[in-house]
């Protein structure tokens, strides 16, 4: 069911203004809301009919009947509120993607005070999950998040439902957590690589991080080698300390940069900046990027990649 | 967005057990084929949970439809009325049932078991039954909890907690409910079982049937007095009063041409004038009894009461020779309140009709016994003297009181009188009447109850089939109708004691007894005192729970409320439910002592709370160090103070090697002392 526009716009300031976004928010009376299923509004006809009954053959079992089962909602009100109640959802990992893609958000729930039995979890639109939590652990949840433009997407306000214990009622809230996914740029394609550097440049970085470069020779130890370079191997040989040294690729360092996409839109200077990136990267070359404000030093590898495309994402601020 | 539930697995066997609990007073009672549907639906549940077979198609299952219907059809003759349609309705419950796949079908499953439940109290309605029901109604809880846990991991057993849990705490909210909801009158009328057997006294007496019924210990109805209870020899409860003899059998008669109106008072209609002597005959200083009787189902009108009794409330008449009348067959438990005058009896007049009547005597029959009556008119100068004589005679001659009299031949009165002079109270009053008639004093039989039996821990009374007796009534002129029972002459023991001693005293009675079995609370022994509790608990139920109507109600509501209005009514029932719910919700809601803040932490919240409310609000998750900066950059004058406090709850508070003690908290709250000081 829609509201009408200025309706619904009313609505959702409302609830803003109510629930104001946080990291970490623990469900109490003022952001609970309760109300019958369907299920419990045809349970409520039943009680009814069973009281008419009662009446009608002058049987005071029969409407007792019928007085048990609306007890047996008004305490199902509890008991479906104390399910949400006390509840706490905080910001977990994020998952960024391609705008156009899809994201997922991790959603941490704790459970302070009690057990929350069948809890579920949706952005508006979405389908849900389910989730119980025993009292006094924690469970997490990624939800996929489509990504419709570059940049930060906000995490869209959360639904947190639950009709446990007996399906009768149905107690919900709204939950707006200050979190956010990471949409990288739309690759474009380009054929001029906005980059410079490569074999002329080898030297200068050849004493830097060359972790994932060809294997070279090896030398004695030097106090301040990183250990992980140590050939253990051969010390556990008996030939004695050496460091394992490794060399640039052919194609040497290259530097990504903005400056080089003169006369294009910002966002598509991303988009093949990105595209770049990803081409470098399955050529394993070394590569860096040089944003205006931002320089991240040539390497290779997944965590690079990220750390290189959630700079474009973040763009201007990073 | 539609989602499939499947009813979870934890939650199969309660609702196989949820189905066979709730239809199981019906399986009792009904058709046996209908334990086999049920035991068929369950057995192909089985199978199929076992995977040894799939869910039976839409061809099978109408199948089973339309044979439940048959069947139904064959065994009740039709499918309408209170126990076809119960049948019905558990068929199709059982056939629900079996075709469960989805979360929605097993709440359809639930929905139909109340109604079932609800079915199980229209045909009986003992306290063993509504707990019976109440346990139905917790397995159902069940069935819901568990529909609606959808973790596969979840247990069973918990489910069956968490009902309970829900359901006890239901309970107090149900008795408020069923205390102050007010009760409506029917919407429209129904009525189950209007043909059932009549049971207890019939409208007429001829030897034999008394006695009959005297081999039965069946309850007849129950008396609750308030105040003074009549001792055993005055405790005649009146049913009938019969008038017309045909040599064999006494039947009630009016005089002929006599309408109904004027010889039956029914409360709010116009006065007869002898109800308005008999009121007017009425003084405050009479001894009068208060009490309340709670009648066993009979399928007839008339009503057990003392002499003279004025209805106080319930749907009951009053006729004039003295006796209550129900307005309706008596087809279920019946309650109604009176209050006896034994003093106003004097008012009720005789007309010559009424003379007539009370006169008439069969051509041909007694012979002899009218020889004797004239003989005692002819001596005697009143009517009570002659009385006197009928009761000396069967005292004197060799008369005898035994529960199996021998037949009587042609002439019921003479044999009696005259050869086998063995007999039960119907003989003697029977023959005692004749007499009086044949002497020229108006007479009639009454019969109905004698005595009953108290109950000491409920001190009501019991009165049971074998209590059942038949006297007589005289007019005596200046007196009106007065009580007189040759039985007493014969039997004294049977007036003050009761039946079982009369017969025990007597010597074929005991001998008797231990054939029939009539057992009495008296008897002592654990036994005794088991049923008298049992007795104890359905009287009560019967008064306070199923006798709980709009007219207890609101006597209840009186007491309780001071006046019934109906906005005290709904304030007294919004304030009860709130408490009880307030009273639940802390229960439930409160959480424990699990949150309880260590010094240190409370040391950390107070400032924080108090920078918060000073200036602007401060997040959550800061560590001293950053609420110190954020204090510092609201007040600058504070800064060092609040570097101070920082630091030294730093210090104090990860310090790896010892507790903070005494002296060092106490300094730590000085410096908090000292910071409120500078957040203006």
């Amino acid at each position: 069911m829609q509201l009408p526009a200025p309706l619904r716009n009313f609505y959702e300031r409302w609830l803003a203004r109510r629930l104001p976004s946080a990291r970490q928010i623990v469900l109490d009376q003022r952001r609970i809301f309760i109300f019958p299923t369907g299920y419990g509004f045809f349970y409520l006809l039943v009680a009814a009919l069973l009281f008419i009954g009662g009446i009608n053959y002058e049987n005071n079992l029969i409407l007792a009947l019928s007085f048990l089962l609306a007890s047996l909602f008004m305490v199902a009100i509890l008991h479906t509120f104390r399910n949400l109640s006390a509840l706490g959802i905080r910001n977990g990992d994020s998952e960024s993607g391609f705008a156009g893609e899809e994201g997922a958000l991790e959603i941490v729930l704790f459970a302070q005070r009690r057990e929350h039995h069948c809890v579920w979890l949706r952005w508006r639109g979405q389908d849900g999950q389910q989730i119980s939590i025993r009292r006094g652990e924690e469970e997490s949840l990624w939800l996929n998040l489509p990504l419709a433009e570059r940049g930060r997407v906000m995490a869209p306000r959360l639904k947190v439902e639950s009709r446990f214990p007996l399906g009768l009622l149905r107690t919900w809230s709204y939950v707006t957590l200050d979190h956010y996914c990471l949409a990288w740029p739309r690759p474009k394609e380009s054929l001029d690589c906005p980059a410079d550097g490569g074999k002329e440049n080898q030297e200068a970085f050849s004493s830097g991080q060359s972790g994932n470069d060809e294997f070279q020779g090896l030398r004695s130890y030097i106090p301040g080698d990183s250990l992980r370079r140590v050939d253990w191997k051969g010390y556990a040989a008996g030939r004695g300390l050496n460091t394992k040294q490794f060399e640039e690729p052919v194609g040497g360092r290259l530097w990504l940069r903005w400056d080089r996409l003169p006369g294009i839109g910002e966002e598509q200077r991303l988009s093949v900046l990105c595209y770049w990136i990803l081409q470098l990267d399955q050529q394993r070359q070394p590569y860096g990027l040089a944003l205006p404000g931002l320089t991240l030093a040539p390497d290779t590898g997944d965590v690079h990649r990220w750390r290189l495309l959630d700079a474009l994402a973040g763009y201007p601020d990073f | 967005m539609a989602r499939i539930y499947q009813v979870p697995s934890h939650t199969r066997l309660w609702l196989a057990l949820a189905v066979l609990l709730c239809s199981l007073p019906q399986l009792v009672k009904g058709p046996p084929w209908q334990a086999g549907l049920l035991l068929l639906v369950i057995l192909i549940r089985w199978l199929v949970e076992q995977q040894r077979m799939t869910l039976p198609g839409r061809m099978v299952r109408s199948l089973l439809l339309i044979g439940a219907v048959v069947l139904t059809f064959y065994s009740f003759g039709r499918l309408y009325g209170p126990e076809a349609g119960v049948a019905l309705l558990v068929s199709l419950f059982a056939l629900k049932y079996l075709e469960v796949v989805q979360q929605r079908d097993a709440y359809v499953v639930i929905v139909l078991g109340y109604f079932v439940c609800a079915t199980a109290l229209l045909f009986s309605q003992a306290p063993g039954m509504f707990l019976y029901v109440v346990l139905c109604m917790t397995v159902l809880t069940t069935c819901l909890v568990g529909i609606n846990h959808s973790d596969t991991r979840a247990s069973g057993l918990l489910h069956g907690r968490r009902a309970l849990v829900i359901t006890l705490q239901a309970i107090p909210l149900m008795v408020v409910l069923f205390l102050l909801v007010p009760r409506v009158a029917p919407l429209w009328n129904m009525q189950v079982g209007g043909d059932k057997a009549r049971t207890g006294m019939s409208d007429s007496m001829s030897p034999g049937q008394i006695s009959e019924l005297s081999e039965s210990a069946e309850l007849a109805f129950r008396v609750d007095f308030q105040g003074d209870m009549p001792p055993r020899a005055q405790r005649y409860w009146r049913g009938l009063t019969l008038s017309h003899y045909d040599g064999r059998t006494w039947q009630q008669a009016v005089p002929q041409g006599q309408p109904e109106s004027e010889y039956l008072y029914q409360r709010g209609s116009e006065k007869p004038d002898w109800y308005k002597r008999l009121e007017g005959r009425r003084s405050p200083d009479q001894q009068y009894y208060r009490y309340q009787v709670i009648a066993e189902p009979t399928q007839r009108r008339w009503l057990f009461s003392l002499d003279v009794p004025f209805p106080l409330y319930g749907d009951v008449s009053l006729a004039k020779d003295m006796r209550l009348v129900a307005n309706q067959p008596v087809s279920e438990r019946f309650a109604y309140r009176v209050d006896s005058v034994p003093a106003v009896s004097a008012a009720i007049n005789l007309t010559s009709q009424e003379r007539q009547l009370m006169l008439s005597l069969p051509e041909g029959a007694g012979r002899k016994a009218r020889g004797l009556a004239h003989q005692w008119r002819l001596e005697s100068d009143s009517a009570s003297d002659i009385a006197q004589r009928a009761l000396d005679y069967f005292r004197d001659q060799p008369f005898h009181y035994t529960l199996r009299p021998p037949r009587l031949t042609v002439d019921p009165v003479d044999d009696f009188l005259f050869r086998t002079r063995r007999g039960f109270c119907e003989h003697y009053a029977s023959s005692f009447t004749f007499l009086m008639r044949a002497a020229g004093v108006p007479a009639r039989v009454v019969v109905g109850y004698q005595g009953g039996e108290r109950n000491e821990l409920g001190s009501h009374l019991l009165v049971r089939q074998y209590d059942a007796h038949a006297w007589s009534e005289i007019w005596l002129g200046g007196h009106g109708w007065t009580r007189v029972d040759p039985t007493g002459a014969v039997a004294p023991d049977r007036i003050e004691l009761g039946l079982r001693e009369a017969l025990e005293n007597s010597e074929d009675g005991r001998d008797l007894l231990d054939d029939l079995g009539l057992r009495r609370f008296s008897d002592g022994g654990l036994f005794a005192k088991v049923s008298q509790l049992m007795d104890y608990v359905d009287f009560r139920w019967q008064t306070w729970v199923l006798g709980y109507d709009s007219a207890f109600q609101s006597e209840f509501l009186e007491d309780l409320l001071g006046a019934v209005s109906p906005v005290r009514i709904a304030i007294a029932l919004i304030v009860a439910v709130t408490l009880l719910m307030g009273l639940y919700a802390l229960f439930l809601l409160w959480h424990g002592g699990n949150e309880r803040l260590t010094l240190m932490e409370r040391e950390y919240w107070r400032l924080h709370q108090r920078a918060s409310e000073r200036g602007r609000p401060l997040e959550a998750g800061l560590t001293p160090m950053q609420l110190c900066q954020a204090i510092s950059e609201q007040w600058p004058q504070a800064a060092i103070a609040a570097d101070n406090w920082a630091k030294y709850y730093q210090k104090l508070h990860y310090d790896p090697v010892s507790l903070p003690n005494k002296q060092q908290k106490r300094h730590l709250r000085s410096l908090r002392n000292r910071l409120y000081k500078l957040l203006d």
